[in-house]
């Protein structure tokens, strides 16, 4: 499957290196679901994840020529989408407000969210919007490289291999990052099991 | 009291999963994306949009293959022209603006010669510096050649 996927992305690079727009276009469509989670869950912020979005690919656009192939297209566009983000979330600072997305009515169906409700009391006492809420500050409070970390894992479901390509990381500070944001993760969400209305 | 596991937490992360832009946004987003391109576009400077195309065009004609041989003769054309001027410039020094003798011949046949004596010690007792910087209006320097070509010949004569 990642074999048949990093042959059509070649191909389509291919294409777009010999001046077709269009090939291009269609790794655009490919690849925005999937970057704007990306994006979305480093930022929580939907109008910064829109912009950023917009440069992420107008970059890839203008470097998709230097593109000699040395990793996949996937790893290559990651890696500029979360080096973007991680330059921006710099440059914004403390100074930023959630933009939520909504929750897709579909979760209300998925196998893990009836585990998670059935089985965790603060998660099943809580509404979802609450929950979401308190989801998206715990992940603000992690720092930028953390967050990023935890979103291509948890969120993305990358292996650490992918993820330290990415980074351009060793897979053992993929781990580290990985043990180190999950524990502070426990400790906001363990205030929140405490202090469930606050 | 139950903690929140790593699991649980994967868990709870992955329905984050569900936080999911308007609908609609992912269709308009190529659109939006044309959009801001040519925006870009139109904001660039005329010569660098020229410059643009013609890397594009170069590209699109692989100058790099196309233009490796006469590149290539060029240079070595360069290299040899550069050569031959060095070879042509080593011959002899014209045999111009040469000055008369500083001191007068007389004067040294006068003092004799010494190897053990620095000439401009000599210079300096038997000729005074005044001397030395008069006998230029005396016997001014020569910048040209004793005969003059033909063609330098005035035809004319008044």
């Amino acid at each position: 499957m990642d074999q048949l996927r990093t042959d059509e992305d070649q191909q389509l690079v291919a294409r777009t290196q010999d001046g077709n727009a269009g090939a291009f276009d269609q790794l655009v469509v490919k690849y925005t679901p999937r970057l704007y989670g990306l994006v979305y869950n480093m930022t929580s912020n939907h109008e910064d994840t829109n912009d950023l979005l917009q440069d992420i690919f107008s970059k890839a656009y203008k470097s998709i020529r230097g593109f000699r192939g040395k990793s996949s297209f996937y790893t290559w566009i990651h890696s500029i989408a979360v080096n973007m983000t991680l330059n921006f979330l710099k440059k914004r600072g403390r100074r930023f407000h959630l933009s939520l997305d909504d929750v897709d009515a579909s979760v209300q169906n998925d196998k893990e969210f009836l585990e998670v409700t059935q089985t965790s009391s603060p998660v099943r006492e809580a509404d979802l919007s609450e929950l979401q809420r308190r989801l998206n500050e715990a992940m603000m409070k992690l720092s930028d490289e953390h967050r990023a970390v935890v979103t291509m894992f948890h969120i993305q479901g990358m292996p650490h291999a992918e993820i330290s390509k990415i980074l351009n990381v060793s897979e053992g500070t993929v781990r580290s990052r990985l043990f180190y944001a999950n524990r502070q993760l426990q400790n906001y969400l363990d205030e929140f099991r405490k202090n469930p209305v606050t | 009291m139950e903690e929140f596991d790593n699991n649980e937490i994967g868990r709870l992360l992955r329905l984050k999963r569900y936080e999911q832009p308007p609908p609609g946004y992912f269709e308009n987003f190529l659109h939006e994306f044309h959009r801001r391109q040519r925006d870009e576009l139109l904001r660039q400077p005329l010569w660098k949009i020229a410059l643009g195309r013609a890397q594009d065009f170069m590209m699109s004609l692989n100058v790099a293959r196309i233009a490796s041989y006469p590149v290539a003769v060029t240079a070595v054309l360069l290299c040899a022209a550069v050569i031959s001027l060095k070879i042509y410039q080593t011959t002899p020094a014209p045999n111009v603006a040469r000055l008369s003798p500083i001191v007068p011949a007389q004067q040294t046949t006068e003092g004799g010669w010494s190897l053990a004596a620095p000439v401009s010690t000599r210079i300096t007792v038997s000729q005074p510096r005044t001397h030395l910087s008069t006998h230029r209006t005396t016997t001014p320097p020569r910048y040209v050649l004793d005969s003059m070509p033909v063609s330098y010949e005035s035809s004319l004569r008044f």
